[in-house]
């Protein structure tokens, strides 16, 4: 191999670009040739100098936030083959409730029961599989509530209002069991708490709205909205993206649900 | 019970073969934008058609660069929303520029490359931003993130061929940069 020849392989031998035979005959020539050999050593040079340059990383909570996108996104594709809806749009709104949490600075240092139950909204959003028992049954849910709990849960059926029941799951907050209904409204989740004993006086943070003759509690956080009441000796919570108007005749009809089992 | 995933031993889920890649989106997507939170939206936004397209991708083949490739789209599909064309032309005007390749840029008269040894820190990313975008891209994927030529002309979608003369033509610009750099700092041809 000549000058002439291996000129225009340089890079491509360089960056080991060429054949086997190619490389061992530039190679040969190389060996052989000064000013060729200066040539490589020089581009090998500036090489070594590019890849010791210091290479930035994505920033920890961003890489944390595309894990939970990817989680949620499978989650709404199970979704739609199960429930045959646009799930889509149920993507899109939670998607980005989930995007917008970089932009929500820390709440008040103790976080409060509601406030805890958004979290746990938010996390149900984007975990596998945030139902543990999963039906549209309202008989069939509370019947899995009743054996998991031991007591009644009220499982109000909302579907004339185009919200549909997903499924239940046993939660956990501030270290309590709660009863845990998970609905959805073509685009939108709505989670129900139920806190069936709260013993010890359990102040509810928000704004008091009265709605048909009740008392609720409305507050506002990371973009989901809550209605919250107590009844009797139970504590309930409703989290969703829903206007309040949807969520207070939910909360109302759960109202009524429970005083319809409590006369049974 | 429904089951929500798939089961395991079954085709690898979209982020256990796209997290590993992630801090290489971020560094692409920060040289395209030169700004951290554009940089952090078009690897979202990358992550999101990556996702949504895992389908069609072929457990077989590069996930870098196919995913890399669906960034640079987002990116210039930005830049047209946007109306600049910076990107485009400056590749335009790179290709126009290798047809004297051969008379101007080669640098046949420095056997050695000491200077590089007075190449200051910082001075690197000084010398890479005087380069185009196209230029400065080629640079980027095959010597700082070690992209092979067949991967890189699948991100720049332009033949192999191509890959190659932008890539000795980026090489020569950029050691051209750096000589100035190294000459600033009191280095001069022939003092070693």
């Amino acid at each position: 191999m000549t000058c002439r020849e291996f000129e225009p392989m340089l890079h491509a031998f360089v960056d080991g670009e060429l054949d086997v035979e190619t490389t061992t005959a530039a190679q040969a020539h190389v060996s052989s040739c000064p000013e060729c050999h200066g040539r490589v050593d020089g581009e090998r040079r500036l090489r070594l100098l590019l890849r010791q340059q210091p290479q930035d990383v994505a920033p920890p909570e961003f890489r944390a936030r595309l894990l939970a996108v990817a989680r949620w996104e499978r989650r709404r594709a199970a979704l739609r083959v199960w429930l045959g809806v646009p799930a889509f749009a149920i993507a899109a709104v939670l998607l980005a409730a989930l995007l917008m949490t970089r932009a929500i600075p820390p709440g008040p240092s103790a976080p409060r029961f509601v406030d805890t139950l958004v979290d746990k909204h938010l996390v149900y959003a984007q975990i596998e599989s945030p139902a543990e028992f999963t039906s549209g049954e309202p008989g069939q849910v509370a019947a899995w509530l009743r054996n998991r709990i031991g007591m009644r849960v009220p499982v109000p059926d909302y579907s004339h209002a185009g919200i549909r029941l997903v499924g239940a799951r046993i939660a956990e907050a501030d270290e309590r069991k709660l009863a845990y209904l998970l609905y959805e409204k073509g685009h939108m989740l709505m989670s129900v708490f139920m806190l069936p004993d709260a013993a010890e006086a359990q102040t509810l943070p928000g704004k008091a709205v009265s709605y048909r003759g009740h008392e609720y509690l409305t507050r506002e956080r990371k973009s989901l909205r809550t209605v919250s009441w107590r009844d009797g000796q139970a504590v309930f919570s409703l989290v969703s993206m829903l206007d309040y108007d949807a969520l207070l005749e939910c909360a109302d009809r759960l109202r009524a649900e429970r005083a319809r089992e409590t006369r049974l | 019970m429904l089951r929500w995933v798939r089961g395991r031993g079954q085709a690898p889920e979209f982020e256990d073969v796209a997290l590993v890649h992630l801090d290489l989106l971020y560094r692409t997507a920060l040289r395209l934008t030169h700004n951290r939170a554009e940089a952090e939206d078009l690897v979202q936004e990358t992550w999101l058609r990556a996702l949504r397209h895992f389908d069609q991708f072929d457990p077989g083949s590069n996930c870098r660069a196919w995913l890399v490739t669906i960034l640079r789209n987002a990116f210039l599909n930005k830049l047209r929303r946007e109306g600049r064309e910076r990107l485009e032309s400056e590749a335009a005007g790179d290709s126009a520029g290798s047809a004297n390749f051969e008379d101007s840029a080669v640098d046949r008269s420095t056997p050695e490359e000491e200077f590089l040894q007075t190449v200051f820190h910082g001075d690197v990313e000084r010398a890479l931003k005087t380069l185009s975008e196209a230029s400065r891209q080629v640079i980027m994927l095959a010597d700082l993130e070690g992209f092979t030529y067949r991967e890189i002309a699948q991100v720049l979608s332009c033949p192999i061929g191509t890959v190659m003369s932008r890539l000795s033509r980026a090489r020569q610009l950029l050691r051209k940069e750096l000589r100035a750099l190294a000459r600033e700092h009191g280095y001069s041809e022939g003092s070693r």
